[in-house]
């Protein structure tokens, strides 16, 4: 019974509310994926974002210019990795590993400099964002209106930006040539794509969705900055992001997985687990699920029998799927 | 040697312009730049005890920096350094304190274990990666996450010295790697790293298993035609890389602490990977600029108490020094598109 009473609306809140800023993330993540290239830096980029709002936040006490503030921060880092990356073509894993290095730094010598303090910022005037009430829903739904009322607004941006993207890769221009930079640079350079500039649009929306999910992490739930707050959250998109190969759906189904191992490893805490463990839980979620789904891209030799198994009943319905026998 | 001659001028040149950019970002945060400088240099090389200091922080940052050139040569990217320390610092602290062994043996089956866990760390990541092609980036990152929250975990629920906090108990005596001076903690440690970086770049220089690692790390297909298993040779390279992270955490807990405790390393496998960069993967190159990184380091605490800049100011010059030697390839050969991308592939 103990175990049953963890499932419950509460549970499904948490989850939806831990899913937010990884969702965020990476879908940014998606956009690099999507164009070809590896941002091992979204970590960097969440971080800056989070210093910067809470920044912003306590500079002009309204939380939509913390979170101006925290995006416009992550655009930079994205400027500078799209630099490195796209025209001086530097290693992306290098240049992404030193801007998360120098994120980390960054953040603490500038919230020694300017607030005296180590370890993190609380009060001093943050000011949070606040939580939207959609009017008649707990009328609507009673019990279950937390589902869909009371979040941030970073929240139901988060979610909301998962059906955007789909529409964006499938039916925009923009989107098309993100694809095609991505899957076929070649192709992209005949049709006189310029792949600089699509990857450098590609960089600056991740950053953009990286800023909101840095916002998120320090103006949200919690108003506070503390030392690395971004805990590797990036890191779980980037690997989110290649079992997925950035597409939205795929990343939303992997970002939903890390919200709940999140959400239930915080219940678990109540019922007296080790917090260490407890706090290992989303890192061993995200290596299982890389390590898990990676076989899809190899070995070879599963996928090739696979695929013709598949062939092999696919021959065998056709007719009866038909009724007919297929013409000679 | 022309080559080797311009790729050292372009590190020297990477620092200069970190160095140039840190100086400003310390403008900016109201401090003055030649103070900290000098402050540094006093914190790094002031006295004896200061120099002694330096290289004690110099050779956990050289051997995982070791550890990160063997993976960059056979082109692997061991991000899993500080996890791998972690571990091999947890597990030779157990065989210290829990296994009574005559002296002289002790500290050779506490360094073995430590060496075996830090291979073994890193041997899911290898497998998956060999086998599967799982990236080892993301990988091993996140597995850094876990062994820090691992070995929290068995020091303050399993092994807590009674009324200590988030500390095992000490090692034995018989346990401990002698020191070099009196005067200061500096151990055997840095002479093993030091012998280690040696024989690693003769094994690279002079061996055909080097020259075959080398040759996967920079042409995996030319290798693959030519008979080498590079599967099987990836696995071992980051096995090796991972043993190395291993015995770094080994020597730290046995030459230095004398016991495992939370955050007891914090960093050292990022610096020793910055370092084993800057140095393009070269173990030799990578005794330099460790020894710069620890002096960073050891200076950066006297910045602490003397001045308004935080000790992490130095964080930022080394991922400013990194991010220029990758920036600079620009500058040297903007025709040749692909330059940078085979910059760190060596």
């Amino acid at each position: 019974m103990e175990i049953l009473s963890l499932f419950n609306v509460a549970l499904l809140v948490a989850t939806l509310r831990m899913t937010a800023p990884i969702l965020l993330v990476a879908l940014g993540g998606s956009f690099t994926t999507k164009a070809g290239i590896f941002n091992i830096g979204l970590e960097g980029q969440m971080l800056v974002g989070a210093f910067f709002a809470v920044l912003g936040s306590i500079w002009s006490g309204s939380a939509l210019v913390g979170v101006a503030c925290g995006v416009a921060a992550a655009l930079v880092f994205a400027l500078a990795f799209a630099v490195l990356v796209v025209s001086f073509r530097a290693n992306e894993v290098v240049v992404g590993l030193a801007l998360n290095i120098l994120a980390g730094g960054m953040t603490i010598s500038l919230m020694k400099a300017i607030f005296g303090t180590r370890g993190s910022i609380v009060g001093k005037g943050i000011v949070g964002l606040p939580k939207v009430q959609i009017p008649g829903a707990r009328d609507l739904l009673g019990s279950w209106a937390p589902l869909i009322n009371g979040f941030t607004p970073m929240v139901y941006v988060a979610f909301i930006a998962v059906p955007l993207l789909v529409l964006f890769y499938k039916r925009t221009r923009l989107g098309l040539y993100i694809r095609v930079v991505g899957e076929k640079p070649e192709a992209a350079e005949a049709l006189g794509i310029s792949i600089t500039r699509v990857r450098y649009i590609a960089s600056l929306l991740c950053g953009l969705l990286a800023g909101l999910a840095g916002a998120h992490l320090s103006l949200g739930y919690i108003t506070m900055f503390t030392e690395n707050m971004s805990s590797g959250r990036g890191f779980m998109a980037v690997a989110i992001l290649i079992f997925s190969n950035g597409s939205p759906l795929k990343v939303l189904a992997g970002c939903l997985l890390f919200g709940f191992a999140d959400a239930f490893s915080l219940r678990l805490q109540t019922f007296g687990f080790p917090s260490y463990l407890i706090l290992a839980v989303p890192y061993l979620v995200a290596l299982t699920a890389l390590f898990a789904l990676s076989y899809r891209s190899r070995p070879k030799i599963i996928r090739e029998t696979l695929e013709s198994m598949r062939k092999l009943l696919s021959v065998d319905n056709k007719p009866a799927e038909t009724g007919k026998q297929p013409l000679t | 040697m022309n080559d080797k001659l311009r790729a050292f001028s372009g590190q020297i040149v990477a620092v200069v312009i970190a160095l140039a950019i840190g100086a400003v970002i310390i403008m900016l945060i109201d401090e003055s730049p030649t103070k900290v400088f000098m402050t540094l240099m006093r914190g790094a090389f002031g006295d004896q005890a200061k120099i002694a200091g330096t290289l004690l922080q110099t050779t956990p940052i050289l051997i995982c920096g070791i550890a990160a050139c063997i993976g960059l040569r056979g082109g692997m990217f061991n991000v899993g350094i500080e996890g791998q320390l972690f571990l091999g610092g947890f597990a030779a602290a157990w065989v210290g304190f829990a296994m009574p062994l005559p002296p002289g043996l002790h500290v050779v089956v506490a360094m073995t274990v430590a060496v075996i866990a830090g291979a073994a760390w890193v041997s899911i990541p290898a497998f998956f990666r060999t086998r599967y092609g799982t990236n080892e980036v993301v990988s091993t990152i996140l597995s850094n996450y876990v062994a820090v929250l691992l070995t929290s975990y068995l020091t303050i629920f399993l092994f807590k010295r009674p009324g200590g906090w988030s500390e095992t108990p000490p090692i034995l005596a018989t346990a401990y790697l002698p020191e070099l001076f009196a005067f200061s903690r500096l151990n055997w440690g840095l002479i093993i790293g030091l012998a280690l970086a040696l024989f690693v770049a003769w094994f690279f220089r002079s061996t055909a298993k080097g020259y075959s690692i080398s040759m996967v790390g920079s042409a995996p297909k030319f290798a693959e035609y030519g008979g080498i298993d590079v599967k099987r040779q990836g696995f071992m390279v980051l096995l090796a890389s991972g043993a190395v992270g291993g015995l770094a955490g080994g020597i730290e807990t046995l030459g230095v602490h004398h016991r495992f405790m939370e955050g007891f390393a914090p960093g050292f496998g990022f610096d020793g990977l910055i370092a084993a960069l800057l140095a393009n993967g070269s173990p030799i190159g990578t005794i330099v600029t460790a020894l710069f990184f620890g002096a960073l380091r050891n200076g950066s605490l006297l910045l602490e108490t003397d001045t308004n800049a935080s000790r992490e100011i130095i964080t930022v010059i080394q991922a400013l020094i990194i991010l220029s030697v990758s920036a600079q390839v620009l500058m040297k050969r903007r025709g040749d598109s692909t330059a940078g991308e085979r910059r760190w592939k060596f």
